[in-house]
């Protein structure tokens, strides 16, 4: 209520009553002019307030933030191929272990079924066979993103090789 | 908030997010002062305001692109400070604070104040309001408990309103009110006391 009456949305009404009482009431009185200047004191004293940040505190933040901010992206870009590294090699262990027929059970049935509906795959694989391992290291961008769909697709829990 | 500080803040967004050169300048010169500010008023300790700080940069720096947009950039700036202050201090609890309601005033059964009740408005007014006042009041608000102290920062120092500090700390326009009035209570007693009695509740 004394919030309401000190910011000005108080009822009218209320705050005439209110007027008469404090008119009369030295102790309320008294209570509300300080009230209202500890939030007016508040409000022009802010920046005493607030903590200001010591120069060597600053100093260092902004050297901290300004360097990180520029190894960010470049981050980002280590992470991203290392990323792409990795699956690469997963692809490329896919396909050794199917040729070498390593697969579990449950990714050979997979690999069997897609296959038998992709033709693409079908003759790459086919192709790897008959001219040894070496082609397997990097199939072509299709194969590729067939395959990693195939491995996602394996249920969770069941493994990739053969133990 | 002022239409200056929207301008200056969409300006800002959009450099950071193209990565022009200066960009981070700019976002550490209008909002590293802000945020240690901040920081300190929860955490209450330098190097840990420092590195919470660092986290919060980096974090506005990591999601400019992601940044929706669907409120201002300055209040989400602080909202990431305040979760980044609130998840430091949740792993060390360790701060002592008084019970506000020690503060609140008391009345008696016919409606009286129950303490005598001096009025030093005028005397304030007249000569106190200088920089030893503020830091007296920045005393008393460290003994605060952060739920009071993190509002009273936001409102009545850093200036938002009621509806942007309630959207920053998650909660209601009506829980905001409730705790910037008891915060200023708690102050106005711990002023009185000060100036009156020369010493601090």
């Amino acid at each position: 209520m004394l919030a309401d009456y000190i910011d000005g949305s108080m009822d009218p009404r209320l705050r005439e009553e209110l007027d008469a009482h404090l008119a009369k009431c030295e102790p309320c009185m008294a209570f509300t002019k300080t009230f209202r200047t500890t939030c007016e004191g508040t409000r022009k004293l802010r920046e005493a307030i607030a903590y200001a940040i010591p120069d060597e505190v600053s100093e260092r933040l902004e050297a901290f933030v300004r360097t990180a901010a520029l190894k960010y992206p470049e981050k980002m870009r280590e992470y991203r191929d290392q990323v792409e590294r990795d699956r690469r090699e997963k692809v490329a262990d896919l396909v050794s272990a199917a040729t070498a027929g390593n697969l579990s059970s449950a990714a050979a049935l997979l690999m069997e079924s897609h296959c038998a509906a992709c033709p693409e795959c079908r003759e790459y694989f086919d192709a790897v066979r008959t001219t040894g391992a070496s082609r397997a290291d990097d199939p072509p961008a299709g194969i590729r993103s067939h395959l990693i769909a195939l491995m996602q697709a394996l249920p969770p829990g069941e493994e990739l090789f053969l133990a | 908030m002022s239409a200056e500080r929207w301008k200056d803040d969409e300006a800002l967004l959009e450099s950071l997010r193209k990565g022009a050169p200066g960009a981070v300048d700019e976002l550490l010169r209008l909002y590293q002062g802000k945020i240690f500010n901040l920081a300190m008023s929860i955490l209450k300790n330098e190097s840990d305001a420092e590195e919470a700080a660092q986290d919060v940069f980096m974090t506005v720096i990591r999601k400019t692109d992601t940044f929706q947009g669907n409120s201002a950039f300055y209040s989400w700036i602080y909202r990431i400070c305040v979760n980044t202050c609130l998840m430091r201090l949740r792993g060390k609890r360790r701060n002592e604070t008084v019970s506000i309601e020690e503060f609140m005033p008391v009345f008696t059964d016919e409606g009286m104040h129950a303490s005598p009740m001096d009025d030093w408005s005028k005397e304030v007014e007249r000569d106190a309001l200088n920089e030893e006042l503020g830091q007296m009041i920045r005393r008393f608000t460290e003994e605060l408990s952060e739920k009071y102290r993190v509002v009273f920062v936001l409102s009545d120092v850093e200036g938002l309103s009621n509806e942007e500090t309630a959207k920053i700390l998650g909660l209601t326009v009506p829980a905001i009110k409730s705790r910037l009035h008891r915060a200023r209570l708690y102050l106005r007693e711990q002023l009185s006391r000060y100036l009156l009695e020369g010493k601090a509740g």
